[in-house]
């Protein structure tokens, strides 16, 4: 069976995991933006620490949050390659016909990869440290402005929730339909990329036809245990704000602080 | 037994026929045709029936998911067509599907187990008490914060099973829960089955294919191509050749080998299960 390690929850008791999901979310959030912001290299640095703070405290393995880069290691070294080529800024290092490489477009290329792999990593750790019922709960709860306005915000945290438990199932899925098809003489690691992508219709079209009948049992287990019975839902686990969540806040805010400092070169290190 | 109980019916089935009908009103397909059963408090109910039988239908009438084109269908008395009460009988009438994986909604087990309480708005404390209790009834305590993904197929089935416990149902029905499990995993949740009947008093409505899994029911139904064609304890029921034959069902070894015994000339008795066999073989002389 394939691993999938990106949005898995891995239960491990620590301090992260009890924070507030809400808390985690908006400090994700608030992550996300301070990684794009970051332009220099040492700010990385910063961020990768951050990282590697956070990663220890919750207790995730590091080989495991390493493990998330993997599924989009193609994205990143796609992007990265188009932005070495396409910006053309200082000094020009290697020509060939079209491709150029130069100073700046190497920089923006590292620069894109880092934040990448970087924003991947910070996500990980957040779906690692948070059940998606946790998750979606929080979403739900820092939607609420929405519901006002007749948002179905209760129906879009559970659809949510059941993205995130089915993700699993279908690449176990993926794998056995691709098992059953190369059973019986398909081929799908052979041939340019038009070949290949013609290959994995056969494998779409039986998962596409099993989504649905799932979803529809699945409809059927939601009826079956009254989903909807009552517009007065309670809920079991219910999100309170702790001395943790203030911790990690000022933790969070001073790295982003620093980071910031550092990426604007404050203290004149650079 | 079921004399005991015959005044104690929780489920009444009048007179009900359903044909499956496109939405512009073309038939599709037969589900039952003109059947008529009643089950009363803390009996172990087996419906019995190959595939396209009716006995998923059946299931489905139950719950009030699909309302008959003719007959009624009541439960502890209420009719499941009333549109206001449906919630009613779907929270007493726990239902557990086929595929233990298309039935759970969270990824953490315990969360799983809320989901059911949650929709009804039932206090948080008493959730938590809920799903403390059902757990340990299916005996999966120890998997309480873990991922559903990880189990065997008989350890999410028992998950399934704790799910719809969590309600408070006073009915459970199986609708071929076991179909998709290996023998270790179906006798996970035959055991569990049995226990919630014998020790809880729950009423269990076991839906399958299997006839192994209706020795131990107090009443059997047989149904073939939507009619109910026979009714009775397992040994009337599995020692009734014509309507095993009729409903295509398949005998346990047991029962087969004492019916052969007896045509080929032994003076044997009809076995239901491996130890009446053996009782009888010993006492052939």
């Amino acid at each position: 069976m394939r691993e999938v390690s990106f949005g898995q929850y891995y239960p491990s008791g620590s301090k992260v995991h009890a924070l507030d999901a809400r808390v985690k979310l908006l400090l994700t959030i608030a992550f996300i933006v301070m990684v794009f912001l970051v332009k220099s290299l040492y700010a990385y640095i910063a961020v990768a620490a951050f990282i590697l703070l956070v990663t220890l405290v919750s207790r995730v393995p590091v080989l495991k949050v390493l493990k998330s880069i993997k599924a989009i290691i193609f994205i990143v070294i796609i992007m990265s390659l188009i932005n070495l080529f396409a910006n053309a800024e200082g000094k020009v290092l290697w020509s060939w016909w079209i491709l150029t490489i130069s100073e700046g477009g190497i920089i923006t290329a590292i620069n894109l990869a880092l934040r990448l792999i970087f924003l991947v990593m910070g996500t990980s750790l957040l779906t690692y440290t948070t059940t998606p019922m946790e998750l979606t709960d929080g979403m739900e709860s820092l939607m609420y402005p929405l519901k006002l306005i007749k948002v179905p915000t209760h129906d879009i945290a559970i659809i949510m929730s059941i993205a995130l438990r089915f993700i699993p199932i279908l690449m176990e899925e993926v794998d056995k339909i691709m098992m059953a098809q190369k059973a019986r003489g398909a081929c799908f690691d052979r041939g340019g990329v038009l070949k290949r992508a013609k290959a994995l219709l056969p494998v779409l079209i039986p998962l596409f036809v099993s989504a649905f009948r799932r979803a529809d049992e699945l409809a059927l287990a939601l009826d079956a245990r009254c989903y909807n019975a009552t517009p007065n839902r309670t809920k079991y686990k219910q999100a309170k704000l702790g001395w943790g969540d203030l911790v990690a806040t000022l933790v969070t805010g001073v790295f982003i602080t620093l980071v910031v400092a550092v990426n604007n070169n404050f203290w004149g290190l650079y | 037994m079921e004399n005991s109980t015959a005044n104690n019916v929780v489920i009444k089935i009048d007179n009900v026929s359903y044909d499956y009908r496109s939405s512009s009103d073309e038939f599709i397909a037969r589900g039952v045709k003109n059947v008529s059963l009643s089950i009363g408090k803390g009996e172990f109910c087996v419906l019995l029936g190959r595939n396209g039988s009716g006995k998923s239908t059946l299931a489905k009438l139950l719950n009030g998911f699909i309302v008959p084109d003719s007959g009624t269908i009541t439960v502890n008395g209420i009719d499941t067509s009333v549109d206001e009460s449906i919630y009613e009988i779907r929270s007493k009438v726990g239902m557990v599907f086929q595929n233990p994986d298309n039935q759970m909604v969270a990824s953490i087990i315990e969360d799983d187990l809320a989901f059911g309480p949650e929709n009804l708005g039932i206090p948080r404390d008493e959730i938590e008490k809920r799903i403390t209790w059902a757990l340990e009834t299916v005996g999966m305590s120890e998997h309480r914060k873990r991922s559903p993904n990880k189990l065997s197929g008989g350890q999410k089935q028992r998950v399934a099973i704790a799910s719809v416990l969590s309600m408070l149902p006073e009915i459970l029905i199986l609708d071929e829960s076991t179909a998709m499990l290996d023998p270790k995993g179906r006798a996970e949740v035959m055991e569990t089955a049995m226990r919630l009947n014998k020790e809880k008093g729950m009423t269990v409505i076991l839906i399958t294919h299997y006839m192994d899994e209706a020795v131990g029911a107090d009443k059997v139904f047989v149904l073939s191509e939507g009619e109910l064609i026979g009714e009775g304890t397992p040994r009337e029921i599995f020692s009734n050749v014509e309507l095993v034959k009729r409903a295509y069902l398949e005998l346990p070894v047991a029962s087969k080998i004492s019916l052969e015994l007896k045509e080929s000339g032994y003076d044997i008795p009809f076995a239901l299960t491996d130890e009446e066999l053996a009782e009888g073989i010993c006492k052939l002389k």
